[in-house]
């Protein structure tokens, strides 16, 4: 894995993130680090704090704990603003304006770095007619609006939340197609919270999953996959076989005599068994089942400083 | 109208809506999210500019045709009475501005962008969110200054001619004092802004909508309480007794009068119906002698204290109205969208 992309610093960085409602913490102790030029999906079950996290970036909530810094600027700061484009997860546009007009919001109040021509180009993909009005949109050319309007914006960091959830398999491929296209052109940093696991593997480079008790995986998706090693094989007796008993098992499924274990090993694995590297569907899923698992964060992915409590993954 | 180039930025133009004034960047977006309110205001404010210009040439016709300034219209009784009803209808008219303005413009301004998730849009573009909580307020109270400004302007010049007739209007009455002057463009901003307040607090339409009404009813029924108590009180005193033909003092033309009693010779105030139960005037002569009263005391304001006690009561609004709009920034600043 090439590693250039320490040079300029990291894209975003959390310490000790938190935030708490009236209903208690939605989002608690997570560190992590967001290399330039990565797209990253953010994983994580229902109420771990995606929304929250995205909506910190994207300074339309206020930590309650830790800090997050952008291109090492506040999110507030008039920089960090200008270099951040933010996808909500309602998409919200106003309803009453036509597409070329809500194009012409972004150019209005984004002076200086606004790309109509490629705002309009995701638009006119989508066959979505400039002078319709958003409100007589489906939910699907909506998002597409919405999605030339973050773009049109040309942030050096996308944030988004949940952006394809509403939209058909086909559109759904065509703009993840645009995502990575740009991204790839423009070296744009995406930061993408999704329920989608079979599409972040397609799109995504880094990985950061985060449950109740904070991150437990992050980094790049290759040095994560590396790192595990899924087994299958028959044994004998209840519990942890004895000769996969010292490597660090994520999860394990016994169905009678067959055990299948995801293993993050710890020196190379002997006996009977069928070793595989899972695929990022399996290490997420892995990872959210079984939440007392230890949590796996990449050199790439640490905050200087910060104990992790981990060991370092040799990559 | 889908004339869009595909050169980015300076070409503006190429989008622009066929009416509206030229604008850009956050004002453009301001004027354009609300600019069926914005033009439903100027237009009303039009059709009762010119309804009420009509109605002072009605006026001055009437009045010229009876030969006024040089014939006293004191004596008019039910001539001026169809003239006298055009003015009630148009002061209910604007005192209920500051409660519809209030409420469709001051209530949903920001609580609409809350509940539908647009301020998430707009706050996280580069422009920044003070700028946007700016512009938003400005551009409004702006609209609220310009419409009731012109429509005070106007209601006081048709009014002018016949001001110091109560038969009219008492100019201590809501009808005149709320309706001139600075006196509405202060309720309205007040009452807008404290609506926005609302909104912002509620974060929902409907609900900040219904509250900012009950809130502009109560800002006018407070207001009305204590119209008077933004005067100073002239009080006049006789001492040729209380019985006689011209006893009572003459005030001012269109005086406003709060009070009157009898003043005794040590300086006390009595009621006026002191003695009234006397059967005979001989009685209630001895009876008041007996009390030691020796003329009136009238406590009133004159119609020449109108304009300081408005300037003072929206003086007193318009502070309000920017502590209001000061809390509105603190909260742009700290709770966020």
């Amino acid at each position: 894995m090439s590693d250039g992309t320490y040079a300029g610093g990291p894209a975003l960085e959390a310490v000790g993130l938190g935030k708490r409602y009236r209903r208690g913490w939605a989002l608690r102790d997570c560190s992590f680090r967001l290399p330039t030029g990565r797209i990253c999906g953010l994983v994580g079950p229902n109420g771990a704090g995606k929304t929250t996290l995205l909506g910190i970036a994207a300074h339309v909530l206020e930590p309650t704990a830790g800090d997050l810094r952008i291109f090492g600027a506040g999110p507030g700061s008039a920089e960090a603003g200008r270099r951040t484009a933010f996808l909500a997860q309602e998409k919200p546009l106003f309803r009453r304006f036509t597409v070329a007009e809500t194009l012409r919001l972004g150019r209005e109040l984004n002076p200086g770095s606004w790309d109509q021509g490629a705002a309009e180009h995701i638009v006119r993909a989508g066959n979505v007619p400039l002078d319709a009005r958003i409100g007589t949109l489906s939910g699907g050319q909506r998002t597409r609006v919405a999605f030339a309007l973050a773009f049109g914006k040309r942030p050096d960091l996308l944030l988004l939340d949940e952006p394809m959830s509403d939209l058909d398999p086909l559109v759904r491929h065509e703009l993840m197609g645009t995502l990575m296209a740009e991204a790839a052109e423009h070296g744009t940093t995406v930061l993408m919270s999704s329920h989608m696991l079979a599409e972040l593997e397609s799109v995504c480079d880094y990985l950061v999953v985060i449950a109740s008790g904070g991150v437990r995986l992050a980094g790049d998706v290759d040095e994560l996959r590396e790192a595990h090693t899924l087994v299958t094989g028959v044994r004998d007796g209840e519990g942890t076989p004895r000769d996969l008993a010292h490597h660090t098992v994520v999860e394990s499924r016994p169905s009678g005599r067959q055990y299948t274990a995801l293993l993050r090993p710890d020196g190379p694995i002997s006996g009977p068994w069928e070793t595989d590297t899972p695929n990022l569907e399996e290490l997420l899923l892995a990872y959210l089942r079984s939440s007392e698992a230890p949590p796996l964060i990449t050199p790439s992915a640490q905050v200087p400083g910060q104990a992790h409590g981990i060991r370092a993954v040799a990559a | 109208m889908s004339t869009l180039t595909d050169t980015p930025a300076s070409t503006s133009s190429a989008t622009r809506p066929a009416r509206g004034p030229r604008l850009g960047g956050m004002t453009w977006l301001v004027w354009r999210q609300h600019r069926a309110a914005y033009w439903t205001v100027l237009a009303a404010t039009a059709i009762a500019l010119a309804w009420m210009v009509y109605q002072r040439a009605q006026l001055m016709d009437f009045l010229t045709g009876y030969g006024w300034p040089a014939n006293s219209i004191e004596s008019l009784g039910p001539e001026l009475e169809p003239y006298t009803e055009a003015f009630v209808r148009a002061s209910t008219a604007l005192g209920l501005i500051p409660i519809l303005l209030g409420v469709f413009v001051g209530a949903p301004l920001l609580a609409g962008d809350l509940e539908h998730g647009t301020a998430k849009l707009v706050t996280t573009q580069s422009t920044g969110r003070l700028r946007w909580l700016a512009i938003k307020l400005g551009l409004t109270a702006l609209l609220i200054v310009v419409s009731t400004v012109a429509l005070s302007v106007v209601f006081g010049w048709w009014w002018s001619p016949v001001k110091e007739q109560n038969t009219v209007m008492y100019w201590t009455s809501g009808a005149a004092f709320d309706t001139t002057g600075p006196v509405p463009v202060a309720l309205t901003l007040f009452t807008v802004v404290s609506g926005v307040a609302i909104g912002v607090v509620l974060r929902r339409t409907l609900a900040a909508m219904v509250v900012t009404f009950g809130f502009a009813v109560v800002v006018q029924l407070v207001w009305s309480h204590f119209r008077l108590a933004l005067g100073d009180t002239v009080t006049v005193t006789t001492d040729k007794g209380v019985l006689a033909e011209n006893a009572f003092p003459t005030l001012p033309d269109a005086a406003y009068q709060i009070d009157q009693s009898y003043l005794t010779g040590s300086g006390e105030l009595l009621g006026w119906s002191t003695c009234a139960h006397e059967e005979t005037e001989q009685a209630r002569e001895l009876c008041l002698k007996q009390a030691d009263v020796v003329g009136w005391s009238v406590d009133y304001l004159p119609i020449s204290q109108m304009s300081g006690m408005q300037w003072f009561g929206a003086s007193i609004l318009l502070a309000l109205t920017a502590a209001v709009t000061a809390f509105l920034f603190v909260w742009g600043r700290k709770r966020l969208v």
